[in-house]
């Protein structure tokens, strides 16, 4: 058993009160940094995290930035059930996106598994992910907003964002917690006068995105909060394994949707946006124009749709069809044998990375043949670009710690698990 | 509107260049699945890594991960797993290190990286496993008075812990 | 690969109408205002264009892929379909279903003598519903679900059973756009 760590980077809390402390107003008076706990339950702290600040004035010399109050055992839960019985909890980890969560992890026990989705639901799950992605995007700025007093944008993006969940629901049964991917294919396939709904949709959501962009992007107030903020260069970002549109905005065209391409992204059309000084506003560039790269693949996916199958025929993977099961014997003795027994996945590790809305969003499984995942791991990239605001805030005002935490996107739920 | 383009993703392998560099503290090799995994000796392991970061034709700049798997039953029982990836040449490799239940401390690799200290800190957080020389370790996403380490398989799902007392402020 | 690096332009904010900044405050006010006389006017004609609706007067219609609490399905003779078969409780991450069967007639068939939920624990994930092979428990559009005490958020046999001419849109879309590989 290993000991406990004794904690020696808190040891700036205790700061020693000068001699004559007692009469500030006296000419002994001096400045002495003061200790300022921000956090867990603070407006602008969203996602629950607390930052215990040494400022000096209005400077942050340092800071703790402490997670964890969100923390759910996300890994032991997973573990104690079947590999299918995993997917709901994927939702959980970020609220925003859940589609890319439950994707990322059945990449990873489909790579275990060694089966490849047919391509409708390839392109399907391309669709979700990127529907999720949108309302992620749509949060993060229209949220930005609202906590740098652009109230009325907030409400359009979020107004954005709802519609978009409403698609999702449409799609998956869920506007939040969507359950949507399956190991070996889908849960369900696109309902009817889906592609119809969408385009309605999209004409309101293209509106209420150029409003927002109309209200924040040239905005000086807003831009001069973002400008030269949170900056990260390019060398510390990645050494501080920042990705997503922190780790874009310094300039380094990271994008797993084509580093490593998964489900069939390298198919689509669609380009990159990366910034060029690492700052605040340069991640919220990245994330306005993302929205619309997302908008043009989901165009794509849609244009060229494969028909077929949204799973796998294999009986030992997906549950049979319903109606099969109601009806044939074999197909019932497949599902029993299912869904007591859970998937077997040969023994074996893997780890799968998807572009999650924040960043590299990877699962490493890991398999010793039984029903059961002995190790499920979730690298959750807001756990990770969390890691790096502490060297993002230091040195600035505290005003620039609300707009970098922000454009983080932090999400409580994915951070701490 | 444009600027740099894509990298170019390298297929070529990196197990053998680490295996011939290294010899015996590469324990064992194996690209399961297409992921090159190395097994390391403990005592190398910073060693391993450093040449990983360093060497010009490796380029692994990116801390992308750091878990320990608890194999209860098996010894040795736990496997600390990092996962580093490359972003000049889009690679990823896998390195390993097995470490006995009774000594489970490693060697931290913070000072190579600075974005694995979190990951060590959970990592210590939930397996007890001691990263040496990390210097900060404390508890992350657990409170500082949790008893034992959770995600150790003989870590009971159900069982609680006492709920900390919230202090009377008057 | 098609598709390529695009750098973001950060000189938007640059020009000279958005340094001299009153025309950003011109374009914003036009866009709130259009936005509120638009809600404002729509509102008293009766065709309102605002998203928030002013539940419980009101309620959103819900898409027919919804996935509501977990009910049982009840035949037209009033038993439920359900044989008891555990496969839901089987399937459950959160263990939130109980089941202890009882034999009926002579011994061939099967049912639930007791059934409960825990819907405070139930997260609508739909796995339930996916795993039984009878149609005997499905997603409902009921979702109001919440209770003051532990005990009302168990719900019995009696409280879960639903006809199934209320489910109607459920079913259908079990049989139909739920079918796993239809092939
Ligand atoms: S919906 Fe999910 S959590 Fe609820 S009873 Fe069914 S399987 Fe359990
Ligand atoms: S799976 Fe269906 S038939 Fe079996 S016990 Fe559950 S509800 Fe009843």
């Amino acid at each position: 058993m290993a000991e406990p760590a004794t904690a020696p980077a808190l040891d700036f809390l205790e700061v020693e009160l000068p001699e004559g402390f007692n009469d500030p107003i006296g000419e002994e008076f001096e400045i002495r940094p003061m200790v300022l706990p921000m956090g867990p339950s603070h407006p602008a702290m969203h996602g629950t995290v607390r930052i215990v600040l040494k400022l000096e004035g209005e400077t942050v010399v340092d800071a703790d930035v402490q997670v964890g109050y969100l923390h759910r055992g996300f890994e032991k839960e997973c573990e104690s059930g079947t590999w299918e019985q995993a997917i709901p909890y994927t939702d959980r980890l970020n609220y925003n996106s859940a589609i890319i969560c439950n994707l990322g992890y059945c990449l990873a026990v489909e790579k275990l598994l060694g089966i490849e989705v047919p391509p409708r639901a390839q392109a399907l799950r391309v669709l979700a992910s990127e529907l999720s992605r949108m309302g992620d995007h749509f949060t993060c700025v229209g949220a930005g907003g609202l906590e740098l007093g652009a109230m009325s944008a907030f409400l359009y993006a979020v107004e954005a964002r709802e519609m978009l969940w409403d698609l999702v629901e449409d799609l998956c049964g869920a506007r939040v917690t969507n359950n949507y991917v399956r190991i070996g294919g889908l849960s369900q396939d696109l309902r009817e006068g889906f592609a119809d709904r969408l385009k309605t949709t999209f004409a309101k959501v293209d509106e209420l995105y150029s409003d927002v962009d109309k209200l924040l992007t040239a905005n000086r107030i807003f831009v001069d909060r973002l400008k030269n903020t949170g900056l990260l260069s390019k060398d510390r970002a990645i050494a501080w394994g920042q990705t997503g549109p922190v780790l874009r905005a310094t300039g380094v065209p990271y994008d797993i949707r084509k580093a490593f391409p998964y489900s069939g992204y390298e198919r689509y059309d669609f380009d990159v946006p990366v910034g060029s000084v690492g700052d605040n506003y340069d991640r919220f560039l990245i994330r306005m124009e993302e929205l619309r790269q997302s908008i043009r693949i989901i165009e794509q996916v849609l244009k060229d749709l494969p028909g077929g199958p949204v799973n796998v025929d294999d009986p030992k993977v997906r549950w049979p069809a319903k109606t099969r099961v109601f009806t044939r014997m074999e197909e019932l003795i497949d599902q029993f044998m299912l869904v007591t027994g859970g998937i077997r996945v040969p023994a074996g590790e893997g780890y799968v990375a998807v572009e999650g809305a924040n960043g590299e969003l990877g699962f490493y499984v890991v398999s010793d043949g039984s029903g059961h995942p002995v190790k499920m791991r979730c690298r959750s990239p807001s756990f990770a670009n969390t890691s790096a605001l502490r060297e993002m805030i230091i040195g600035s005002m505290i005003a620039d710690i609300i707009p970098t935490f922000d454009l983080l996107n932090m999400i409580g739920g994915e951070c701490d698990r | 509107m444009s600027g740099a383009n894509f990298p170019q993703r390298r297929t070529d392998p990196v197990l053998p260049r680490l295996t011939e560099r290294f010899g015996d503290a590469i324990v064992g090799t194996h690209s399961q699945h297409g992921d090159e995994t190395a097994v390391v000796a403990r005592d190398s392991l910073h060693d391993v890594m450093a040449f990983l970061r360093d060497d010009p034709d490796l380029s692994f700049d990116m801390p992308t991960d750091v878990t320990v798997v608890d194999h209860l039953p098996r010894t040795p029982r736990f496997e600390v797993a990092y996962h580093l990836t490359s972003t000049r040449d889009l690679r990823r490799i896998r390195v390993k290190v097995q470490l006995d239940a009774s000594d489970a401390r490693v060697a931290s690799v913070k000072d190579l990286w600075p974005g694995m200290d979190w990951h060590e800190r959970e990592a210590y957080d939930m397996y007890g496993v001691t990263f040496d020389g990390h210097g900060d370790l404390r508890r992350i996403l657990l409170y500082p008075e949790f008893q034992g380490h959770p995600l150790r398989k003989d870590y009971p799902k159900t069982r609680r812990q006492p709920r900390l007392g919230i202090e009377d402020p008057g | 690969m098609p598709g390529s690096v695009i750098t973001v332009r950060r000189d938007q904010a640059e020009t000279l109408l958005a340094r001299i900044y009153l025309w950003e405050i011109v374009k914003g006010c036009v866009i709130t205002a259009r936005h509120f006389w638009r809600n404002l006017i729509g509102y008293m004609i009766g065709r309102r264009r605002t998203f928030v609706v002013n539940w419980p007067e009101e309620k959103v219609g819900y898409s027919p892929a919804f996935r509501g609490m977990p009910v049982l399905v009840q035949m037209e003779n009033g038993a439920e379909r359900c044989v008891a078969c555990g496969l839901c409780e089987k399937a459950c991450p959160t263990d939130c279903i109980t089941i202890f069967p009882e034999e009926v007639g002579d011994g061939i068939q099967r049912r639930p003598k007791v059934f409960d939920i825990a819907i405070d624990r139930c997260m609508f994930c739909g796995l339930c519903e996916e795993a039984c092979p009878e149609e005997a428990i499905v997603m409902s559009r009921r979702v109001e679900v919440a209770s003051i005490t532990k005990e009302g958020c168990l719900w019995h046999k009696e409280d879960l059973l639903t006809p199934a001419s209320e489910l109607p849109i459920r079913l259908g879309h079990i049989r139909n756009g739920y079918d796993r590989s239809p092939n």
